[in-house]
C-alpha cells in the first residue's frame, strides 16, 4: 500500500472514532444499541466546587445615630426601625424650613438656606402656608472625559450603577462624600424626593437647572394653573405652554392646590426619556388641619418620619413606596460617551423605546436586596398604616402582598367609594397611577394572617428579578417589629443571604443555590474525554481536508 | 542610477502616552468626612467659602512672595467657545508664584449654584486639602488662600454633579507646574478620547483602501523591475 492511502485510513479511522456518540444520528444509535448492548457505565462529569463569594454587609452600623428617635430644631423625629436612615438633620430642615433652624443644624443637613423657605401662616392655623421649594437636577452615575469610572455613583443594588438623572434639594458643598470618594452624598439618590404640601399651601418650586441638558417639571394631578399670575408657563410641558428651563437657568413655579391627595411630578422635556431617566417623584397634597407642620421633602421615598396631623388621625405609621423600572439600555447611554451633543443624540433619536424593555425593577430608588436596608414597611399588630404607592415605570406593576389583604382608599389621589371594598392582595397599579392603601394588621385571617416576613412584591416574574436574576428587583417585605432584629433587619429563617449581597451573583456568575445545597445542581465541570475527542476530530478532518486538495491540484497538474 | 537596495517600507508609529488620572475608590460610607468638611466653611448670602486663608503661611514659606487678584466669570456662556461643553469658565488657567496669596472673585453669571474648587493644598492648612467659592445664582463669591512653596499644578473644578465633566475645569500653576491636567477646555485634550466619525466612516476606509493599493501595486512593481 502507498503512503498515501495510509494517512487517508488513519485519518478516517480517527474521524470514526474519535466522533462523539451522542452526535450519532438516532438510527445509528438503536442499531449499535441492537448490535451491543447499553453502554457500560461512564460517571458524569464531577460537581465544580462552589466558588468563594465576597459579599458586603447585609445591614451597616448606624454611625452616626441617624435611627433613633430624637429631637432637633424642636422637631419631633420619630425612630426610623429599617437598618438605614435617613439623615435627621436633613428631616428637621425640612419640617422647620431650611430658613427656620439654626445654623448648625442647617450645616449638618447640607442644605442651603434657601432650599426649603417656609414663610407666613396664611389662614392662621399655627403652620406656614408660604412654601418655597428649591430642586436642582443632578446626574448620578455618569461618564467621564478622563476615566472610565463614573462620577457621583449610586449602587441601585450590588454593582449595579445604571445612569440616572434625579431631582434634589439644593444642597451646598462637594456632591461625592469626600475628595477621595466617587460615592455620592446620602441626600443624593433615586428616587426624586417625595413632596409633602398642606392642602391650600401657596407653593413655589424653583427648578434651578444644574444639568446639562433641558428640563421641566409637570405637575401630574396636582392642582395647578396653566400659567402663573404673570403670564409664564406653569404646566411644564414645553409642546403647550413653556420653553424649557435650560442648563444654568432657573424657573420658578406656582401653585395652591385646592385638592388633597397623593400626586405626581416630573419632568416634561422629551418625557419618554426624561422621565424614565429619574425625574420624577411623588407630590402629595395632604388635608389642612391647625399646626401641620409638614415634612416637606422624603428623601428617597420609605418611612415618613414626621407624619402629617390628617394622617396620624387615622394612621400609625405611613410609607411612601415609589416603583420604577428601568432600561439599562437607555439609562448607560450618559456613561458611553462624555460629549452632550452625543449624548442628547443618543438618548433622544438613536433610542427607540417603541422596541425598548427594563432590566432593572426598583423601589425607592433600590433593588433587592438593598431594599430590605431601607424600604421594609415595619409594622406591628392591630396597626393602621397608609402606603402611598406610585408606579413611575413604564408598565403596569401587580403588587402582591404577602400574608395580607389590604384596602385601596384612593386612587391618583381620589377617594374611592367606601361601600366599594376594594379589599385585595394584588395591587394592579398603571403607568404613574397612585395609590392609597390601608393595612390593617388585624390578625383575622383576611387582612393579616398573623405576625411574621411577609414579601411584598411586583407579582409579575420580571419584576422580582435583576436583569433575570432572581431573587431581585423590586423585592420588599412587610415585617412585624417581634421579627426584626436591633439593627433593623429582619429575622428570617430561610437560606443564607450572602450571595444576594454580592455583584458576582448579579452578574450571573454564582449557581443560585450554591450557598445552602452545593453537591444539588450545582455548576458542571467539563468532560475532558469530549473535548479530546473534539481535537482528534479536529485534526482528522483538517488531515482529509488538507488530502483533498491536494488530489485536487494534484489532477490538474 | 541609485543602489540596488531601496527601501519600500512604510512606518507608522504610533505613540501612546498614557499618563492615567487614578480616583481612589472608596466603597464605604463615609458619614464622618461628610460632617468634617463643614468646620471650614463660612456661609453668606452669596453661598459659601471653605478654608479662606489670608495669614497662616504653609511650612516652606517664610513671607508671603506676592498678592494676587483674579476675577473669575462662570457660567453656560463660557462654554460657547467649546464645541462639546456645556458649563465654563473665563479662566482657565491661572499662574503664580509659590507662596504667593491669591484672591479669587467669582463670578456667577448663571442661575444655578456653581464652585471655584481647588484641591491638593496641604491638608495642616487646609481641611480636605480643598478651597473653595460657592456662588448661588447670579451672585459673586470671593476668597484668599496662600500656596505653598513647590512647583504644583492644581486642580480646579465645579464639583456639581457633571459641571467639570462639562466644561467646568481648570489648574493653578505654581511656579513651573508639575505638568497639565487633561481635558481642560483650551488647555489640554481629554484623556479618554471619543470617535467623532460619520455613520459611513467604514465606507470612508473602504474607499481610502483602493488608492492605497494601486499607490502599492505600482511601488512594488517598480521596486522588482529594479531587481530584475
Amino acid at each position: 500500500m502507498s503512503r498515501n492511502t495510509w494517512i487517508w485510513g488513519t485519518a478516517i479511522f480517527v474521524l470514526l472514532i474519535s466522533f462523539p456518540p451522542q452526535w450519532y444520528p438516532e438510527p445509528v444509535r438503536l442499531q449499535l444499541a441492537a448490535w451491543f448492548g447499553a453502554d457500560a457505565y461512564r460517571a458524569l462529569p464531577e460537581s465544580a466546587q462552589p466558588s468563594a463569594v465576597k459579599s458586603e454587609i447585609a445591614c451597616p452600623e448606624d454611625v452616626l445615630g441617624w435611627r433613633e428617635a430624637q429631637e432637633i430644631a424642636g422637631v419631633q423625629i420619630r425612630r426610623s426601625l429599617n437598618c438605614v436612615a435617613d439623615d435627621p438633620y436633613a428631616v428637621a430642615a425640612f419640617v422647620r424650613g431650611t430658613n427656620n433652624i439654626p445654623q448648625s443644624v442647617l450645616m449638618r443637613s447640607g442644605l442651603t438656606q434657601d432650599a426649603i423657605v417656609k414663610g407666613r401662616d396664611l389662614d392662621n392655623d399655627g403652620d406656614p402656608d408660604e412654601i418655597h421649594i428649591r430642586l436642582e437636577v443632578v446626574e448620578l452615575n455618569g461618564a467621564s472625559p478622563d476615566t472610565d469610572n463614573l462620577t457621583t455613583q449610586y449602587a441601585i443594588a450590588p454593582g449595579i450603577k445604571p445612569g440616572l438623572w434625579v431631582f434634589v434639594p439644593k444642597m451646598t458643598g462637594m456632591a461625592t462624600k469626600n475628595f477621595e470618594s466617587l460615592q455620592a452624598r446620602s441626600l443624593l439618590r433615586l428616587p426624586s424626593p417625595v413632596i409633602r404640601i398642606e392642602q391650600g399651601d401657596h407653593v413655589f418650586i424653583t427648578l434651578e437647572n444644574s444639568h446639562y441638558m433641558p428640563h421641566t417639571i409637570h405637575f401630574h394631578g396636582v392642582d395647578h394653573p396653566f400659567q402663573d399670575a404673570d403670564g409664564e408657563g406653569n404646566d411644564g410641558v414645553p409642546l403647550t405652554s413653556e420653553v424649557p428651563v435650560m442648563p444654568g437657568q432657573a424657573r420658578t413655579y406656582d401653585l395652591q392646590p385646592r385638592q388633597a391627595g397623593t400626586m405626581f411630578y416630573h419632568c416634561h422635556v422629551q418625557s419618554h426619556v426624561h422621565v424614565m431617566m429619574g425625574l420624577q417623584g411623588l407630590f402629595i397634597v395632604e388635608e389642612n388641619r391647625p399646626n401641620n407642620w409638614l415634612q416637606t421633602l422624603n428623601i428617597g421615598a420609605g418611612q415618613v418620619r414626621y407624619p402629617s396631623v390628617s394622617v396620624k388621625e387615622n394612621y400609625d405609621r405611613e410609607y411612601d413606596l415609589h416603583y420604577q423600572d428601568i432600561d439599562r439600555d437607555l439609562n448607560n447611554r450618559i456613561q458611553k460617551t462624555n460629549d452632550p451633543r452625543l449624548v442628547t443624540k443618543s438618548l433622544h433619536r438613536d433610542y427607540n423605546i417603541t422596541t425598548a424593555s427594563s432590566e432593572y425593577f426598583t423601589l425607592n430608588g433600590k433593588s433587592f436586596p438593598y431594599t430590605f436596608r431601607e424600604s421594609l414597611v415595619i409594622v406591628k399588630p392591630n396597626e393602621t398604616i397608609k402606603l402611598r404607592i406610585v408606579n413611575g415605570g413604564s408598565s403596569g406593576i401587580a403588587l402582591h402582598t404577602h400574608g395580607h389583604k389590604a384596602t385601596v382608599t384612593h386612587r391618583d389621589g381620589v377617594p374611592v367609594q367606601p361601600n366599594t371594598g376594594i379589599v385585595r392582595d394584588v395591587f394592579w397599579i398603571a403607568p404613574a397611577q397612585r395609590l392609597d392603601v390601608k393595612l390593617e394588621t388585624t390578625n383575622d385571617g383576611l387582612h393579616s394572617y398573623g405576625e411574621g416576613v411577609w414579601l411584598l412584591h411586583d407579582h409579575q416574574g420580571k419584576g422580582v428579578t435583576t436583569n433575570g436574576i432572581g431573587p431581585g428587583g423590586n423585592i420588599s417585605a412587610i415585617v412585624y417589629e417581634s421579627y426584626l432584629k436591633d439593627n433593623g433587619w429582619p429575622r428570617t429563617f430561610g437560606v443564607s443571604w450572602d450571595p444576594y449581597f454580592s455583584a458576582a451573583y448579579y452578574r450571573k456568575e454564582v449557581p443560585v443555590w450554591q450557598s445552602y445545597a452545593e453537591n444539588l445542581s450545582s455548576e458542571v465541570t467539563f468532560d475532558g474525554w469530549l473535548i479530546l475527542r473534539l481535537l482528534g476530530l479536529g485534526v482528522a478532518a483538517g488531515t482529509i481536508a488538507a488530502l483533498l486538495i491536494l488530489q485536487f491540484q494534484g489532477r490538474r497538474s | 542610477m541609485p543602489g540596488p537596495h531601496r527601501y519600500c517600507v512604510l512606518t507608522i508609529v504610533i505613540c501612546l502616552t498614557s499618563p492615567y488620572l487614578s480616583y481612589a475608590m472608596s466603597g464605604h460610607d463615609m458619614h464622618h468626612s461628610e460632617q468634617k468638611q463643614e468646620h471650614a466653611m463660612v456661609y453668606n448670602d452669596a453661598g459659601m467659602v471653605m478654608n479662606h486663608n489670608d495669614s497662616d503661611l504653609p511650612f516652606d514659606c517664610k513671607k508671603i512672595s506676592r498678592d494676587y487678584a483674579f476675577t473669575i466669570h462662570a457660567g453656560v456662556a463660557y462654554a460657547r467657545d467649546f464645541p462639546g461643553t456645556v458649563f465654563g469658565m473665563d479662566q482657565r488657567e491661572i499662574t503664580v508664584d509659590p507662596c504667593s496669596r491669591i484672591t479669587i472673585t467669582f463670578v456667577n453669571e448663571d442661575q444655578v449654584r456653581h464652585q471655584w474648587m481647588l484641591h491638593g493644598l496641604p491638608k495642616y492648612l487646609y481641611d480636605q486639602g480643598m478651597f473653595t467659592l460657592e456662588a448661588m445664582g447670579e451672585h459673586t463669591q470671593s476668597g484668599t488662600f496662600i500656596v505653598p512653596g513647590d512647583d504644583k499644578t492644581y486642580l480646579v473644578h465645579c464639583d456639581l454633579p457633571q459641571h467639570m465633566e462639562k466644561g467646568m475645569k481648570g489648574q493653578l500653576v505654581v511656579g513651573r507646574g508639575s505638568g497639565d491636567l487633561w481635558s481642560i477646555p483650551g488647555v489640554s485634550r481629554e484623556f479618554r478620547q471619543q470617535n467623532y466619525l460619520p455613520g459611513h466612516a467604514a465606507l470612508i476606509f473602504l474607499l481610502a483602501i483602493m488608492p492605497g493599493i494601486t499607490a502599492s501595486l505600482i511601488v512594488f512593481a517598480r521596486c522588482g523591475k529594479i531587481k530584475s
